[in-house]
C-alpha cells in the first residue's frame, strides 16, 4: 500500500510537470498573480489541463484494456495492438469517415468501437481453431490478423486518397488536444472503472472456462463484457489521440511482476503506472526537440519495444 | 556547273536539317540527354512539369495516373495515356508508347535510371528549395529550348517575375508569417527550406520562427500553443488532407479554436489558405505558383 501511494505521488508530480511544460511560459507565480482572462491562465485551461487529462485518461484506460485482454485471452503478450483491435478500430473510423463524414465524432467513435469489437471477436474465434502450445503463437496470430485488417484499411484509404489521414490516426499524438477535443476519453476511463468493478470476475475468467463455470459464473458474459471494455477503450483513444503501441502490454506485465495477478489488486497499479508512463513519455517528447514535438507513439514505441524485448527474453529464460 | 550543283545540294541538305532540327543536348539534374529534333510525343510523370508544359502550350501524350490537381484537370487531354503513379511509373506502358521524350522529376526522379535506357529521359527536379521561382524559370527556359518555344518561355518568365515583384511590394512591411501544414488534426510548420519556401525567400515575408528545420512532408510537429506563442502577423495554411484528396474545410475547422483565435493573424483575419494541391503536389509548376501568388496577393490586400 505504501508502494502504491508512492507511485501515485510520482504520477501526480509528473502531471504537474506536464502542466508546466510547453511553448508558452507558465509559472506558478504568474498564475497566482494573473487574472483569469490573461494568457497564462487561458493556456492552462484551454491547452495544458486538457492535454494532461487526456494523457492520464488514455494511458490508464489503455493499460487496463491490455490487462483485461490478457485475462480473457489468458496470454501475457496480448493487447489491443497485438490482437487486431487497434487496426479494426482504425478501419472502422476510416469507414465512418467515408460513409458518414458528417456525423459527430461520438457517432464515428461508436462505429470504430463496433469494428474493434468485431475484429477482437474474430481474433478469439481464430484462437479457438488454433492448437495453442506456445505462448508466442497467440500474439503472432493477433499481429497477423492486425496486418490483414490494416492492409484492408490501407487499400481502402489508397483508393479514396486518405492514406495520410490513416497514417496520422495510427500515429498517437497529443499535440492537437484542446478543451473540447478530448472529452470522449472519459468514456474510456469509465470502462476502466467498470473493469475494476468487475475485476474479480476477470480474475476468475483468467483461470479458464471450466473453472469459471464451476464457480457459477457465466463465462460467456464475462468475455463479452471484457471485449466491450477493450473495444470502447481502443476506439476512444484512437479517435482522440491515435494509437499508442505496447502500452497495454508492458504495464500489466510489469505490474504482474510486482504484485501478482489478482485483478482487484493490480488494477489500481495498472491505472497509476499507465498514466505515469504515458505522462513521462509525452513530457520527453515535448522536451527533446523543444519547441517542436515528437509524437507520443514514437517515444512510447522506442521505450516500449525495449521493455517488450526484455519481457520476451525473460519469459523464455524462465519458461 | 558541278560546283553549282554541289552548292545547291549542300544548301538543300542544310535547309532540311535545319527544318528537322539538329540534335540538342539537354543538361539536367542526372546528366545529359540528347534529343533529335523537336519532340512531338511527350510523356510526363510529374505534375509540375505537366503544369509547365501546359503553360507553354505543349500537349502531353502521357500523364500520371493519379493525383491530378483540380486546377490542372481541364488541361489533361481525355485520351492521354496513364503512365503510372507519381512514384511508380508504368514502364511497360512507357516502352510501348513509342514517345520522343519522357520527363521525370521530384517523386519520380528515381525512375530515371530505368527509363533512360528505354527512351530519352530528362529529370526536371529542382536542385533545392532555396530558389523555387528561379528553378521554375530555369525549367521553363529549358523546356522552351527543347520545344522551340523560347519566346513563350521568356514571356512566362517575365510574367512570373512581375507577379513576384508585385506581391513582394505589397508584402513589404506587412509583418511576419508562419506557414502551417495541417494533417488529420495535427499541425506542422513549414520553414525557409520547405516546398513553399518562396513565401519567405522570394516574397521577403519574414518567418515568425526563423529556425524551422526543413519540414518536408508534415512539417515540424507543433502544438496550438506554439502558434499562439509565436503569434505571427499572418498565417499561411496548407491543408495537406485536402492536398492529397480529402475534402477541404478540415483545416479551417481545425484552426477555429480558442488558442488560434487569440493570435494576431486570426484576430486581423489574416489567415490565408493556399491551394493545397498546388502547394503540396505540384509545388514547382508555373500555373500552380501563379495561382498561389494570386492567393497570397488577394489575402494581403484583403
Amino acid at each position: 500500500m505504501r508502494m502504491l501511494s508512492l507511485a501515485i505521488a510520482v504520477t501526480i508530480a509528473l502531471a504537474i510537470v506536464s502542466l508546466f511544460i510547453g511553448v508558452s511560459n507558465i509559472s506558478l507565480l504568474g498564475l497566482l498573480s494573473a487574472s483569469p482572462e490573461e494568457r497564462p491562465m487561458q493556456v492552462l485551461l484551454i491547452s495544458r489541463i486538457p492535454r494532461t487529462l487526456a494523457i492520464i485518461l488514455s494511458g490508464s484506460a489503455m493499460a487496463v484494456a491490455g490487462l483485461v485482454m490478457q485475462m480473457i485471452v489468458r496470454n501475457r503478450f496480448v493487447e489491443p495492438s497485438t490482437a487486431g483491435t487497434t487496426e479494426s478500430a482504425s478501419l472502422g473510423f476510416l469507414v465512418a469517415t467515408l460513409v458518414v463524414p458528417g456525423w459527430p465524432l461520438m457517432g464515428k467513435m461508436l462505429i470504430a468501437a463496433g469494428f474493434a469489437l468485431a475484429g477482437t471477436a474474430l481474433f478469439l474465434r481464430i484462437l479457438r481453431a488454433v492448437p495453442l502450445r506456445d505462448v508466442m503463437l497467440v500474439p503472432l496470430v493477433g499481429i497477423m490478423l492486425g496486418g490483414i485488417v490494416g492492409a484492408v484499411a490501407s487499400f481502402i484509404a489508397y483508393r479514396f486518397e486518405l492514406l495520410p489521414s490513416l497514417l496520422a490516426w495510427n500515429m498517437g499524438d497529443f499535440s492537437g488536444i484542446l478543451r473540447g477535443r478530448y472529452e470522449l476519453l472519459w468514456i474510456g476511463f469509465g470502462c476502466a472503472v467498470l473493469a475494476y468493478i468487475a475485476a474479480d470476475r476477470f480474475t476468475v475468467a483468467g483461470m479458464g472456462r471450466d473453472f469459471t463455470t464451476n464457480l457459477g459464473l457465466n463465462y460467456q458474459r464475462v468475455m463479452v463484457l471484457g471485449l466491450v471494455i477493450v473495444s470502447l477503450v481502443s476506439a476512444t483513444v484512437l479517435v482522440t489521440a491515435g494509437s499508442i503501441p505496447f502500452l497495454g502490454l508492458i504495464i500489466p506485465n510489469l505490474v504482474s511482476l510486482m504484485v501478482g495477478d489478482n485483478m482487484r489488486r493490480t488494477v489500481p497499479w495498472v491505472v497509476v503506472m499507465g498514466a505515469g508512463f504515458v505522462l513521462a513519455c509525452d513530457v520527453l517528447g515535448r522536451i527533446i526537440r523543444f519547441p517542436y514535438e515528437i509524437p507520443i507513439s514514437v517515444v512510447v514505441g522506442v521505450i516500449g519495444s525495449a521493455v517488450f524485448l526484455y519481457l520476451l527474453l525473460r519469459t523464455r529464460r524462465h519458461a | 556547273m558541278k560546283s553549282v550543283l554541289l552548292a545547291a545540294l549542300a544548301a538543300t541538305v542544310l535547309a532540311t536539317s535545319a527544318a528537322v532540327g539538329q540534335d540538342i543536348v539537354v543538361a539536367h539534374a542526372q546528366g545529359e540527354t540528347s534529343l533529335t529534333g523537336v519532340p512531338t510525343k511527350v510523356l510526363v510523370q510529374d505534375w509540375a512539369t505537366f503544369d509547365n508544359l501546359h503553360a507553354l502550350g505543349v500537349v502531353a501524350a502521357g500523364v500520371p495516373a493519379s493525383n491530378a490537381p483540380r486546377y490542372l484537370q481541364e488541361a489533361v487531354p481525355a485520351d492521354a495515356l496513364r503512365i503510372g503513379s507519381l512514384f511508380e511509373p508504368d514502364f511497360e506502358g512507357i516502352a510501348a508508347a513509342d514517345a520522343d521524350v519522357y520527363f521525370v522529376a521530384a517523386r519520380s526522379a528515381e525512375a530515371y535510371g530505368t527509363a533512360k535506357d528505354i527512351l530519352p529521359t530528362i529529370d526536371m527536379s529542382l536542385a533545392d528549395n532555396a530558389d523555387i521561382i528561379g528553378g521554375i524559370e530555369g525549367n521553363l527556359t529549358k523546356l522552351g529550348e527543347i520545344f522551340g518555344l523560347q519566346d513563350k518561355a521568356a514571356e512566362l518568365n517575365e510574367a512570373l517575375d512581375a507577379k513576384v515583384a508585385e506581391v513582394k511590394a505589397v508584402a513589404e512591411g506587412k509583418g511576419n508569417a508562419l506557414v502551417l501544414v495541417t494533417n488529420a488534426g495535427n499541425l506542422g510548420v513549414y520553414g525557409p527550406d520547405s516546398r513553399v519556401a518562396w513565401i519567405h525567400n522570394q516574397l521577403g515575408i519574414p518567418s515568425a520562427m526563423p529556425d524551422v528545420e526543413d519540414g518536408d512532408h508534415g512539417g515540424d510537429g507543433v502544438s496550438f500553443e506554439f502558434v499562439l506563442e509565436t503569434n505571427p502577423d499572418w498565417l499561411f495554411v496548407v491543408d495537406r488532407d485536402a492536398g492529397t484528396g480529402e475534402s477541404s474545410g478540415a483545416a479551417a475547422a481545425l484552426l477555429d479554436n480558442e488558442l488560434i483565435n487569440q493570435t494576431k493573424a486570426a484576430q486581423a483575419g489574416h489567415i490565408i489558405y493556399l491551394d493545397p494541391q498546388a502547394a503540396y503536389i505540384t509545388m514547382h509548376g508555373y500555373t500552380g505558383v501563379m495561382l498561389m501568388l494570386d492567393q497570397v496577393l488577394a489575402g494581403l490586400n484583403g
